[in-house]
């Protein structure tokens, strides 16, 4: 394999519900030992099943911080994963270090706490209560990994992927894809999940849970949740031999696949699960017969087992040295750290030549699994040792996600077609509150709908999150002109950045669970609970297939997805990337907010603090030859992308200024050209003083002249990743030639800020940029295209 | 059929499943091309009238389920 494709493990951790670390948890995976007992953090009273795999630390025992317990299992992980690499964090200040993890849940522990506190105290009324507003920056997925990188001094990229059940799975691939584009030497990457009353009830209203102990590819009677976090330090192989790394194997290639089949429920024919596994394999340049044990996703559920099975048995057909086993029948399922626990175990399985074994067979059982098992090994009840050349682990989720990678004994000739060409923005959909209104909401009616030929029955499913997503998707699928049909489905990609996800939903299901029971759990409303299902929602209604990911990562995230979306083109696989920018403005966004008495007027350079918006806003993003080929109208041409971080406490930016300078100057220099060409810039000033004043410093320092600045936030409040995706649809409406040739702007000299008007017909080059609170920032630079 | 039990069920459909009311007859087909429920819609449905009436209708036939004058005449039966 060409030694620059090549990116290698190089640390493992591990915390769950067999272990504390690795050498515990991978003896008793291939001894069999269950970490699945009764369920001690949540109230099961009432419930019909009491099972859980839960971690026995309490959280102050797990790392100092006060942070989510999703966050502090995964510093536990980092930590040993770090030590394990022996790596040395403070190389160049951490910058070429990224943390890249993945969470179903999030931060609902700290959720659940702040509303419990609220309705304690309220003596039975949140409205009458008060909870700790220290819980209110712990909520968000996004808070994880700058958390993880802000313990260990870490500064390359961050980013949450939350992609439900698959998030684990696609922190590692993507975290490899970034180390083969050159953004990074090496990263931690896995994911996290603490257990929670939000997934007990949700799992239980929609009987998914198993009574007993959960029994994969067996009795299939239903999940058992567990908890925990996987870590991989994941490092280019030029970087690790430098250091004289230990090398335990080779990550090879990865898919990632959309069913757009149901919300829930996998598509029983598998075939989303196929392409998923299908792009794993042979973008690693191998063949079906030549993988020796796959860690399935197993969870115990029929749906799943039976699509899986078959899935399995359908691609591994002649294969006769098949080994698949379900470590969920110890670990149980947890959830977005689900795909890094199992991925530390393919690693093992690699390392040590043994397969772990599914337990719980009976003898009845045996016979059983013994007509049904064909030429696959299921590994019932005892480890398996054989040597593995080749590892899988699947991962598939809610909103139909499947995620697959391979981990290999050898480096092997990657199959993956990269590609160089300009990628171009070629439709814009946009949600947006109204301009002139005090209030920045949105106000869907079912005519918005029909005018999409979205049915009642569809969109009636979807929560305030799903619904402006969808809207702003399908409405930059119509701008671009690109009807999704089997010629484009699995070539065409999605990538959502939000800051807080459906958080009013979570809350309001957290406040249920609260105030009627972990038993009273709605089943119509938990789907829309996890942080991907908008882009669910928007897969299965247009038909998209491909690849498709959902970002946490504060306000800063509808910008990272641009640069997310990009990184999948030039990886090959996608030739239409959607990016988008999602978050809601709802009661309950309005309360947390307001408690951190971060609200006010919102005027840009002058304010009195923020005025919260609300939005989506989405833009189709193509390759040159997918733009000739379809002789697609362009806006503009993506040019340049970067990121970079600085960590700083979660709620602020401050200490982080150098690595906004740095944003901006990267993604000039990736686009091929200095700061001066900018001619423009789409700014995220939001009234913040400190996040203003944080901007203003920038440009001067970087441009060393007068900048023409243009505010979204003025006219649509602070809608966070939504804002972020609108920066750069305005300058991609600005350079396209939509928008009149005159329009407001602010002009930053070295020691004002003025309000005046500028022409933009001449414009070349613009640049988008924005923060996320604990220092994370990405920025994209635009360019006009010329005929 | 039962007016007050259709009335209540039909609140709960609305309430609990985003079901707009005026699209929401007593015999529009709840799993059919009018109103268009799955599975999991079915889930809250048995909860709701659980809820509701202190009736179980954890595997009932199918054909309880098509409207809200079949789920009424459940409940009428059973109360």
């Amino acid at each position: 394999m060409s030694v620059e494709n090549r990116v290698v493990v190089t640390g493992l951790g591990i915390v769950c519900g067999i272990g504390d670390n690795v050498e515990t948890c991978w003896n008793n995976a291939v001894a069999g030992v269950t970490g699945i007992a009764d369920v001690k953090s949540v109230d099961t009273e009432k419930c019909y099943a009491h099972k859980g795999a839960e971690v026995d630390i309490p959280s102050e025992e797990l790392s100092g911080e006060n942070y989510d317990r999703s966050s502090l299992l995964c510093i536990k992980a980092a930590g040993e994963a770090l030590k394990d690499a022996g790596f040395d964090t403070a190389e160049n200040g951490g910058r070429r270090i990224g943390v890249i993890l993945g969470s179903c849940v999030g931060g609902v522990a700290s959720i659940d706490r702040y509303y419990s506190d609220k309705f304690r105290s309220g003596e039975g009324s949140f409205a009458d209560g008060t909870g700790d507003k220290n819980d209110i920056y712990k909520m968000p997925a996004a808070a994880i990994a700058n958390n993880v990188a802000r313990h260990f001094g870490l500064n390359g990229e961050t980013a949450n992927i939350v992609n439900a059940c698959a998030a684990g799975t696609m922190s590692i691939a993507y975290a490899c894809q970034l180390i083969r584009e050159g953004k990074a030497d090496a990263f931690v990457a896995g994911g996290s999940d603490s257990f929670s009353s939000l997934a007990f009830s949700g799992f239980h209203a929609l009987h998914a849970l198993d009574a007993n102990p959960c029994s994969p590819f067996n009795h299939s009677s239903g999940i058992t949740l567990g908890e925990g976090s996987g870590v991989l330090i994941v490092e280019s192989y030029e970087h690790a031999v430098r250091r004289g790394a230990k090398i335990y194997c080779d990550v090879l290639g990865s898919g990632v696949s959309s069913d757009a089949y149901h919300i829930t429920a996998p598509r029983p024919d598998g075939q989303g699960q196929m392409s998923a596994i299908t792009r794993a394999v042979k973008s690693s340049g191998l063949d079906f017969g030549d993988i020796d044990y796959i860690n399935a996703h197993g969870t115990g559920t029929a749906k799943n087992d039976e699509a899986e099975f078959l899935s399995l048995h359908t691609l591994f057909d002649g294969n006769d040295h098949l080994s698949v086993s379900s470590t969920k029948s110890m670990t149980g399922h947890c959830l977005g750290a689900a795909g890094s626990i199992e991925a530390v175990f393919s690693v093992k399985a690699v390392q040590e030549d043994v397969v772990p074994p599914t337990i719980g067979y009976s003898d009845e059982d045996l016979t059983v699994l013994a007509e049904k098992a064909g030429d696959i090994c299921f590994v019932p009840n005892r480890k398996q040792e054989k040597t593995v050349h080749y590892a899988v682990s699947n991962s598939f989720a809610f909103g139909g996600n499947n995620a697959s990678i391979v981990f290999a004994k050898e480096p092997a000739e990657l199959n993956i077609q990269k590609n160089t060409q300009p990628v171009y923005i070629t439709g814009i959909g946009k949600v947006c509150a109204d301009k002139e209104a005090a209030e920045k909401n949105v106000a869907i009616n079912s005519a918005d709908y029909k005018e999409h030929g979205i049915k009642m029955a569809f969109y009636r499913k979807l929560d305030h999150f799903s619904q402006l997503q969808l809207l702003s998707g399908v409405r930059a699928l119509e701008d671009a002109g690109v009807t999704i049909d089997e010629s484009n489905e699995n070539t065409t990609g999605l990538i959502i950045g939000t800051a807080d996800g459906p958080i009013k939903e979570i809350a309001d299901f957290q406040k249920n669970a609260i105030e009627n029971g972990t038993e009273k759990g709605s089943a119509f409303a938990f789907p829309n609970t996890v942080y991907n299902a908008a882009g669910g929602y928007l897969s299965i209604f247009s038909g998209l297939k491909g690849y498709s990911a959902t970002v946490a990562n504060s306000v800063q995230a509808g910008l990272q997805s641009i640069c997310y979306a990009r990184t999948i083109i030039r990886n090959g696989e996608a030739d239409k990337m959607l990016a988008a920018g999602t978050d809601e403005n709802t009661d309950i966004e309005q309360e947390l907010y307001g408690a951190l008495s971060v609200l006010g007027d919102g005027k840009p350079y002058s304010g009195s603090g923020i005025v919260l918006g609300e939005g989506s806003v989405t833009l189709m993003m193509e390759t040159e030859d997918s733009v000739n080929k379809r002789q697609a109208s362009v806006l503009a041409e993506v040019a340049g992308c970067a990121t970079a971080h600085q960590a700083t406490e979660a709620d602020t930016i401050q200490g982080s200024e150098t690595a906004l300078e740095e944003v901006i100057r990267s993604a000039c220099e990736d686009a091929g050209i200095t700061p001066d060409r900018i001619d423009a810039v789409a700014g995220f000033a939001d009234g913040n003083s400190v996040v203003d004043q944080t901007e203003l410093n920038a440009y001067r320092k970087v441009f060393g002249r007068t900048m023409k600045v243009f505010s979204v936030k003025e006219d649509f409040g602070e809608a966070r990743a939504a804002s972020s995706a609108l920066q750069a649809a305005c300058a991609a409406e600005i350079l396209g030639g939509r928008t009149p040739d005159v329009l407001d702007c602010y002009e930053v000299t070295a020691d004002t800020v003025t309000r005046t008007q500028t022409e933009v017909g001449n414009f070349a080059y613009m640049l988008a940029v924005s923060f996320g609170l604990g220092g994370s920032y990405a920025a994209v630079v635009l360019k006009k295209k010329t005929v | 059929m039962n007016q007050e039990i259709a009335e209540k069920i039909k609140n709960m459909l609305v309430e609990s499943l985003r079901i707009p009311a005026e699209e929401l007859e007593y015999d529009s087909e709840l799993f059919g091309d009018d109103i268009g429920l799955d599975s999991i819609d079915s889930i809250e449905i048995i909860a709701g009238i659980d809820e509701l009436f202190g009736i179980d209708m954890t595997g009932q036939a199918k054909e309880n389920f098509q409207s809200i004058e079949t789920l009424a005449a459940y409940v009428e039966a059973h109360i």
